[in-house]
């Protein structure tokens, strides 16, 4: 009997190729959609889960309020683990951590290595990283091991044993104490080698509650203890012994929290080694699946109801030979499993071909293994089963419920009064779709803003040079070699780029109307920053040459002078003018005059507003060149910059990346949602139309008698065109009129964290609004001309 | 007796009138019976076969078929009786396009629940039986209209009825595909299977024993 029942759907499949390859497409690209984001999400959900103890790993963020400025960080000083493990019994074991780069070296083999970990011995009790060889417990337990991943261990030794080999790396030797299986990518450490943490320097052998730079985690001995261990942190912190310690005054406090580790990644709002993810845009992207799907299901539902059209007399032959309505129910739940079977083939195949590109729009590395897990496989063949059951329920009951007698009074057609169904799949599809492309445009039109924005200074055309080894030392010659490189305009250096600024710090300001404490962002920069970056002074001028001669470090300090330059935030902040601002003292590492006033630009996401900001003169904190080329040639431009680095600098390696780079990497994740959002609206927009164009076909072909009647009564096509599209055109238009609002509101919500946002422009949704219709009418029209032109002869020929 | 109707009456209900399809019908047809129904357009000829057929219901009257009250019976026992004994044939024939002549002729016993191998063995029979072994893998669409209609009572004959209803079955044959079909249903009569059809043609209802003339839903 199945055999029967696949066979008829089989044949019929064939038959219909059109409606069939537009109902398996349609079903398999929302299986596919579906099937990446599933895995997608289940990669988020696993993150840091392969770690057996996880349950008892906490990560410890510290929360710090001075002078009156909370400020939270995921970074803690050295003091907190090993202090937390002395104090605490819960605490079984404590390992801080801190990832840099360096460069690597082996024989000829010389990197630079962006992923160094540095971990105290307990990192891999406390991690469940595994070991291909070596031993856990002694991995770390000298300052000269090191341990490799893997792929580390084969770029730097290939076939070789690694295991007692020697690497250079910031004057030292390592020797190689263990192989450590790649990283997973669901682990918030990531790292392509280990050592120890007290490597770090002469800046890490003091416990020290401040200088907070270091991810400290720790092990617990029980799961459950969390709760009961932060409660103990709390009070432990506001002791008076330990606020003196950590030199609290007055209001002052210094408060850790303790987050466990499997909810770093999505729930914790602070970025440790790297960006978390977010649990919100879990929820969005399961949201999308879902509408994608509900609309692919929607659309089998039209097809197959339109297609179904044409097979009453079948069904009816059946019934009259004896077929059950149960039986015919189960013949079209049959065939609609039989297409979603294929559609599920084909979403399969098509999930591992587009594979690639999903891995670029998440910023995720999946490879086809993904597919074959026993889980993804099971989920998406209980999903088939679903959708089969779903998709096929309407036709199903609609056509098993056949009368018998229909089939034999000759010219039965479909009683019209049940569209109600389908044309409410239409307002759904179209709904969804039209919420998604105004969505997507306001994504776009704010990603198009941050890109265009003038953000107070020239982000374009800034190549950014790592300093490291010994390139601080010879500072002043190397930038002089770099200014004098033809195309290179000019030359600065500073601790941090300035898209981005994360370095919070305090000035003190005293003025008519009192002292004034305030928290702040600063950076240090070297000669020339305002210049190379093209920012624009309100009042004042840039750091020049005779600033040095402020900075005087004899007599223990005591004239020592430090020029600032204030952004207009901060001047406003403290109630003075730019003008007012030049020349009066501040202290912040020392007392110095503000010689500049610069005006506000964007150091921080555009989510924030601008906040107020410190710059101050300090070369030796440099870690970037910046040089500012000429737009043109600038390949020639960084071949020489190449030629001079090479000559100077022969044991690093020329890295060098933009500053607009940095800036979009800001954005990523918004960058993602966009081209996210872009797909699933086109998406949305085509199996929408699919859909539409299978009722449109049905219902032209319902209507085939009184088109007939209509041109022999001397209606023209237009007319005809006009009454076939009308109905369809309604729907979409009550669509429209349903999503705009939620898109309008949900575009609202998504601006509102952006300080600097584009407004809400009604064109977009017109635009959204017109486009949808027109694609609409374009679907409907092939079906209303094609019904206009027809010979009334045919469709008015008697039984 | 094969079935009995008394006082039949079917209506429909045009505004608040109603307007008769059948009315007052009386019938007895025997075991063994060959009868031909007449009549001109809209007489009620098909509705009276569908009554019988138990595919369409009536209004009013009794309905005894092998002594079942088919009136008092609920949907699915009529089902299963006109499933046992009642095989159908159309003017328009009604094959599954998507089934071949095998698959066609197969579909009844599938629905009765029947092992493979038997119906392997029964549609062999019927195939060998009408002469179309050699058609038994072509499509409908492949057959002219008379092999259709003999696949069409092959079909009907498969679950072995006692009674065959046919609608115009020549209908959309030629004279000399209709002649075929008539001399098909006379032998088939002779082996003992009751036939009603509905026929406009004076030439085939001759062939029955029994012409029951309709006007206007009322047996003349």
């Amino acid at each position: 009997m199945i055999k029967n029942y696949f066979i008829t759907a089989w044949r019929k499949l064939r038959k219909n190729k059109l409606y069939s390859v537009i109902n398996i497409f349609g079903l398999s690209m929302g299986l596919t959609a579906c099937l990446l984001i599933g895995i997608y999400i289940h990669h988020e959900l696993s993150y840091d889960k392969f770690n057996k103890k996880a349950d008892r790993i906490v990560r410890v963020t510290m929360e710090s309020s001075f002078a009156g400025t909370v400020g939270t960080t995921a970074t803690t000083g050295t003091k907190v683990g090993p202090q937390f493990k002395r104090t605490f019994p819960a605490v079984e074991e404590y390992v801080r951590t801190y990832v840099g780069h360096n460069v690597v070296k082996s024989g000829d083999k010389v990197f630079e290595e962006p992923q160094i970990l540095y971990a105290d011995p307990a990192f891999f009790k406390i991690f469940s990283f595994t070991l291909l060889k070596g031993d856990a417990a002694s991995a770390l337990d000298a300052p000269d091991k090191i341990v490799l991943t893997a792929s580390t261990a084969k770029k730097y030794f290939g076939e070789e044993d690694p295991l007692n080999k020697t690497l250079a790396s910031g004057g030292k030797d390592f020797r190689v104490s263990a192989i450590c299986a790649d990283v997973p990518q669901q682990s918030q450490v990531k790292f392509d080698f280990v050592t120890q943490f007290l490597n770090l320097g002469n800046g890490v052998q003091e416990e020290t509650w401040w200088t907070a730079n270091w991810i400290t985690y720790l092990l617990l001995k029980d799961k459950n203890s969390i709760a009961a261990l932060q409660g103990q942190v709390d009070a432990y912190m506001k002791t008076p012994a330990v606020r003196q310690d950590a030199e609290l005054k007055g209001n002052d406090q210094l408060a850790y929290h303790l987050e466990p580790l499997t909810s770093v990644h999505l729930y914790s709002s602070l970025a440790g080694f790297e960006p978390n993810g977010n649990i919100t845009y879990i929820y969005v992207f399961a949201t999308i699946a879902l509408l994608i799907l509900i609309i692919a299901c929607a659309n089998y539902t039209n097809l197959a109801t339109a297609l179904s059209v044409g097979r009453t007399s079948e069904i009816g032959m059946r019934k009259v030979l004896g077929a059950t309505r149960k039986q015919v129910f189960l013949q079209f739940i049959g065939e609609s499993a039989l297409m979603t079977g294929i559609a599920t083939l084909l979403a399969f195949v098509l999930g591992i071909l587009l594979l690639p590109y999903f891995n670029h729009i998440t910023g995720k590395s999946f490879t086809a293994d993904v597919f074959f897990q026993p889980g993804i496989i099971l989920v998406l063949l209980l999903f088939a089963i679903g959708v089969s059951f779903f998709a096929g329920l309407y036709p199903a009951i609609v056509l098993s419920g056949t009368q018998i007698a229909s089939i034999l009074k000759k010219g039965f057609t479909f009683s019209g009064g049940r569209n109600t169904i389908r044309k409410g799949l239409i307002v759904i599809q179209f709904g969804i779709s039209v919420f998604l492309i105004s969505y997507t445009a306001i994504i776009m039109q704010q990603m198009h803003f941050m890109q265009t924005k003038n953000l107070g200074y020239d982000k374009d055309h800034i190549t950014v040079l790592p300093i490291g080894g010994n390139m601080l030392r010879n500072f002043q010659s190397l930038k002089d070699a770099f200014q004098q490189v033809p195309g290179v305009q000019s030359v600065t250096a500073a601790y941090e780029t300035p898209e981005f600024v994360e370095w919070s710090d305090g000035i003190t300001a005293v003025d008519e109307k009192g002292k004034h404490d305030i928290s702040l962002n600063a950076m240090p920069v070297d000669l020339d920053f305002i210049k190379t970056m093209k920012m624009e002074l309100v009042a004042g001028r840039d750091f020049q040459s005779s600033d040095f001669a402020l900075m005087d470090t004899s007599h223990n300090g005591d004239h020592y002078r430090q020029p600032y330059i204030i952004n207009e935030s901060l001047a406003r902040k403290i109630g003075w003018t730019p003008e007012n601002a030049i020349g009066r003292i501040i202290e912040n590492r020392a007392l110095g005059p503000i010689v500049g006033v610069v005006k506000d630009f964007n150091f921080s996401s555009l989510r924030e507003p601008v906040g107020p900001l410190l710059i101050f003169l300090g070369r030796d904190f440099s870690r970037f060149f910046m040089a500012r080329i000429e737009g043109n040639d600038m390949k020639a431009t960084l071949g020489r910059l190449e030629t001079v680095w090479k000559q100077r600098i022969p044991d690093r390696p020329f890295a060098y990346h933009f500053l607009d780079e940095d800036y979009n990497k800001l954005y990523q994740s918004e960058q993602r949602s966009a081209v996210l959002f872009s797909v699933a609206a086109s998406l949305a927009i085509i199996l929408a139309c699919l859909g539409l164009f299978g009722l449109a076909a049905f219902t032209t072909l319902q209507r085939t008698k009184e088109i007939g009647i209509r041109r022999v009564l001397g209606a023209n096509i237009s007319s005809i065109t006009f009454l076939v599209a009308r109905n369809f055109l309604l729907l979409v238009s009550i669509s429209i009129m349903v999503a705009v609002p939620v898109a309008w509101w949900a575009g609202n919500r998504w601006l509102e964290d952006f300080a600097f946002r584009v407004p809400l422009q009604v064109y977009v949704f017109v635009m959204a609004a017109v486009s949808t219709l027109l694609i609409a009418l374009f679907t409907v029209g092939f079906h209303s001309v094609r019904a206009a032109l027809s010979n009334p002869v045919h469709s008015l020929r008697s039984e | 007796m094969l079935l009995n109707l008394k006082g039949i009456f079917k209506w429909v209900q045009t505004g608040g009138a109603r307007t008769f399809l059948l009315r007052d019908i009386n019938l007895t047809v025997e075991e063994g019976g060959f009868i031909s129904i007449m009549g001109p357009s809209g007489s009620g000829k098909s509705t009276l076969l569908n009554v019988i057929g138990m595919l369409d219901e009536f209004d009013e009257g009794e309905f005894l078929f092998l002594e079942e009250p088919v009136h008092q019976l609920k949907e699915k026992q009529r089902a299963a009786l006109y499933k046992q004994y009642i095989g159908f044939v159309f003017q328009a024939y009604h094959l599954i396009d998507e089934l071949t002549v095998y698959e066609n002729i197969e579909t009844p016993l599938i629905y009765q629940g029947i092992k493979k191998a038997e119906r392997k063995a029964l549609v062999a029979d019927m195939l060998d039986r009408f002469n179309i072994v050699g058609k038994k893998d072509l499509f409908p669409t492949q057959l002219s209209g008379g092999q259709q209609q003999l696949v069409g009572i092959a079909r009907a004959l498969i679950g072995k009825p006692k009674l065959l209803l046919a609608d115009e079955p020549t209908g959309n044959l030629n004279s000399s595909q209709g002649e075929e079909i008539m001399n098909l249903f006379r032998q088939l009569n002779k082996e003992g299977v009751t036939i009603i059809q509905v026929t406009h043609s004076e030439k085939n209802a001759s062939h029955g024993q029994r012409i029951i003339n309709l006007l206007d839903g009322r047996i003349e």
